[in-house]
């Protein structure tokens, strides 16, 4: 049997807001268009900047990367805020329990001596990494030009400081409810020479006042030391009786194929851009001669220490990640400069 | 299952966890230094000894934010799915309580989403840990209402005027270089000013004389989403109050040297504030079917007890005192709604929302909440108003007004005590006059005159050729004014649509 459901039917007057109307033609619009497309004011600013007096309050000119239309890049995964903490609480979620499940069993108390190491001396600092490239992330969302750049990479900032948390909290764990092993591991990141030049990069991007260029050189780095701290590792831990780190490597794999998604199309939208592509690729040009080998010997100082505890090939994993990253780079018409 | 030997006694406490979270993530820069990564935090004169001293007002993680605000919204968007479906907007109160949602929707999540980049700014400006992860979670907060508001009112664009080009319209509409002007000179400012300016200032002096009168408009209207908005809003608001609190005492704690800026921002924003929420004054006594109060009982319980009364004796200690021109507020308080009304109906014909003569129900209220006002302006100006009307025209005003080079409303507030006589200020800068509605705007002014001289003043805006063209019906095109969004309320697309949706009709199933 059926109900015949009998609701008054009004008819609406339109189906969206104009502007997606102008920009889209006249069909319903989602929640993600309608809460970030062209939010940002773009005309008839009232006051140049008190700290920034040769630009508007919002400005495409605070990066050298331009996009014709700013609204070209729309965020693949169509994350709006609520979908935004909702995703992200279902994997806080996910972390926890895992963690839970480690810190239980004392798994990693558990783990054998060099993966120990390898915790206490090279994971534990990334937290560092973390924060720093929280501040990156939230650059781009005060001086990104168009509300979905600044969106993503609003929550790219604070994904960030939620996995530096997430690391810490994996460093408490390792201590079993103390923190002796976080302020060991912040001595190293200030100290211990297979660190310095992760944190010498983040350090100097954050003086550059150019936030995707920032964004780019971190996201470069990204690439690679995600690749041997997260990937390659997580495979090896489980080869030599760490699962421990591997219950734990996994969440940053998995997020940084999240946050690959949105970077990878905004690169894309520069490259594709009918006005500023060229623009765009010699910026992009630019972080690499400036960026890419400081990049490449930071994380290979970080791989030969990872061997130097457990040899699980972290060198040559870094090897071959830079040349595959140098290989896709080159595909999009990229100059890579020649390492060492 | 083995123990560890030596277990040292005591576990990390709640807030040892939280600091180990947060703060001490931050690190000395040695490669660069620390003031080329924080090169904002010094011009504007602010000392800041130590910044560890900060407290954290809330002791969120990562984690336990998520969380929160995942369950927040999947309330807050089944409620908003369900008054959709379920045509929600026949239940209003009438078709005009949506006036007070495109004055809404126009003017606020413009302003939410440039707290949202701001707050950003200070995210990664600030020198210190604990202050940059509490403005984090601020700019994440705007970012939703902004949005949130979006989305709320999505459903009654596709049923009401006024609504549909709501983000061009903040960028160029008259009324609404109002809160943009706001919005922008806070923005402009140094972090330290926007911490007065919005965190507190806005967020805390002011926010309850805004948001109620919305929120609780909504409720007493019929208009489930905005109040579920409202709610849903309010323990971030109580963040937001309490970030801004620790903002004036973190500054005024540090070096006796800050109270003089202080206290000049706080003069500032509280009467820039002040003219701003003037708008929402005359929304409140005029634009609700339904009042939940006036204008002056929400001012004299939500800024003369609660402020004036309550905050300020705490922030006498630190020597701050009520800001200048509080007493021209006061004054105001029984006048301000009826002027800024008389303006909006006036105009309301190059504006995205109607207006109409207050009816014998608005009449009597208005009457009895406001004795000794009410009968004076009824005479000079309503009675006039409604014999335009019984000789079957509009009035609306031709002209172009005025505008306040500061606050950018159109010169018609009164000297003070006077409320027959329109108050007007000028100041001369570099041989050129501006002219001001107000002691207030005109001593913000003469504190920056080089700033204010950049406004983007839409009445001069229009007479420079730079809105659409030279004649009213041009310049409405520029806007994005379609038929039904502005003019006289009655017989408009929205009180024709209202009566037909309610037009009693028998249908045989």
């Amino acid at each position: 049997m059926q109900f015949e459901l009998r609701t008054q039917v009004v008819e609406p007057r339109r189906k969206t807001f104009s502007n997606l109307v102008r920009r889209y033609g006249d069909r319903p619009a989602s929640r993600y268009e309608e809460g970030s497309v062209d939010i940002q004011a773009t005309e008839n600013f009232h006051y140049r900047p008190l700290w920034a007096p040769d630009k508007e309050l919002y400005d495409p000119t605070y990066t050298a990367f331009r996009l014709t239309d700013p609204y070209s890049f729309m965020d693949p995964r169509q994350l709006y805020y609520a979908p935004y903490v909702q995703s992200r609480a279902a994997s806080g979620e996910a972390f926890a329990k895992s963690l839970e499940y480690v810190d239980t069993r004392q798994l990693l108390l558990k783990l054998p001596e060099g993966w120990q190491a390898i915790v206490a001396d090279l994971l534990l600092p990334l937290r560092h990494y973390e924060a720093g490239a929280e501040l990156i992330s939230i650059e781009g969302s005060r001086f990104a030009y168009g509300t979905t750049i600044d969106q993503a990479c609003t929550y790219a900032a604070f994904d960030r400081i939620g996995n530096a948390q997430n690391i810490s909290r994996v460093g408490i764990a390792f201590n079993d409810g103390h923190a002796h092993a976080l302020a060991e591991a912040k001595e190293k990141w200030l100290g211990d020479p297979a660190l310095q030049g992760l944190r010498r990069l983040i350090e100097e991007l954050l003086i550059e006042r150019d936030y995707a260029k920032e964004l780019v050189a971190l996201d470069l780095c990204d690439r690679l030391l995600y690749s041997v701290m997260f990937t390659h590792l997580d495979e090896a831990a489980l080869l030599s009786g760490a699962g421990a780190y591997s219950l734990v490597a996994q969440h940053f794999s998995t997020w940084f194929l999240d946050q690959r998604r949105w970077i990878d199309q905004l690169i894309k939208t520069w490259f594709a851009d009918p006005e500023y592509s060229e623009v765009n690729k010699a910026a992009f040009n630019d972080v690499l001669a400036r960026r890419w080998n400081q990049i490449v010997e930071a994380v290979s100082d970080v791989a030969a220490a990872l061997d130097a505890r457990v040899d699980t090939g972290a060198a040559a994993a870094a090897q071959a990640a830079t040349s595959a990253v140098a290989a896709q780079l080159s595909e999009l018409g990229l100059t890579v400069p020649g390492g060492k | 299952m083995t123990v560890p030997t030596q277990k040292p006694a005591r576990k990390l406490s709640m807030q040892q966890r939280y600091s180990a979270l947060t703060h001490d993530l931050d690190w000395d820069p040695t490669y660069v230094t620390e003031e080329e990564i924080y090169p904002y935090t010094t011009f504007e004169g602010i000392k800041v000894h130590d910044w560890s001293k900060w407290e954290d007002p809330f002791r969120l993680t990562v984690e336990a934010y998520n969380k929160y605000q995942a369950e927040k919204d999947r309330r807050l968007y089944a409620v908003l799915d369900g008054f959709a479906q379920s045509q929600g907007q026949l239940g209003l109160t009438e078709a005009r309580y949506m006036n007070a949602m495109k004055i809404f929707l126009q003017g606020i999540p413009s302003g939410e989403y440039q707290a949202h980049r701001n707050f950003s700014h200070l995210a990664r400006y600030f020198n210190g840990p604990g202050a940059r992860f509490a403005s984090l979670c601020q700019s994440l907060d705007e970012l939703r209402h902004a949005q949130t508001e979006v989305h709320t009112l999505s459903h009654y664009n596709k049923f009401f005027g006024g609504m549909h080009d709501w983000s061009r319209m903040s960028d160029r509409v008259w009324y609404l270089s109002v809160p943009k002007s706001f919005f922008d000179d806070a923005g402009t400012a140094g972090p330290f000013e926007w911490l007065i300016a919005i965190g507190f200032s806005f967020e805390y002096l002011l926010t309850n004389l805004l948001f109620v009168p919305f929120m609780s408009g909504a409720a007493f209207n019929g208009d489930l989403p905005t109040m579920t908005f409202g709610f849903s809003a309010q323990s971030d608001e109580s963040r937001h109050m309490t970030l801004g609190l620790e903002g004036i005492k973190f500054m005024l704690e540090q070096d006796e040297d800050n109270l003089p800026i202080v206290q000049a921002w706080l003069d500032k924003w509280f009467w820039r504030g002040y003219r701003l929420i003037s708008l929402v004054a005359g929304m409140m006594d005029y634009m609700l079917p339904k009042r939940v109060m006036s204008w002056k009982e929400a001012f004299e319980l939500y800024f003369e007890e609660q402020m004036l009364n309550g905050l300020f004796k705490d922030l006498e200690y630190y020597g701050i005192k009520p800001p200048r021109h509080v007493q021209w507020a006061i004054d105001e308080k029984e006048i301000l709604s009826h002027q800024v009304y008389w303006v909006l109906y006036q105009y309301s014909h190059a504006a995205a929302f109607t207006t109409t003569i207050p009816d014998a129900e608005d009449q009597a209220w208005l009457e009895e909440a406001y004795p000794d006002t009410w009968p004076v302006f009824k005479s000079v100006v309503w009675d006039k108003a409604q014999r335009v009307v019984d000789s079957g025209e509009r009035y609306f005003n031709p002209g172009l007004p005025q505008l306040c080079q500061v606050c950018q409303i159109p010169m018609g507030f009164t000297e003070p005590g006077n409320p027959l006589v329109q108050c007007q200020r000028h100041s001369i800068y570099e041989g050129e006059r501006y002219d001001f509605c107000s002691d207030g705007c005109q001593w913000i002014f003469d504190r920056e005159p080089e700033k204010y001289v950049q406004a983007w003043l839409p009445v001069h805006q229009i007479y420079q050729g730079n809105c659409g063209g030279p004649t009213l019906p041009d310049v409405a095109v520029w806007y994005g004014l379609e038929p039904g969004d502005g003019g006289e309320y009655i017989g408009s697309m929205d009180h024709q649509d209202w009566l037909a949706w309610h037009a009693p009709t028998i249908k045989e199933g």
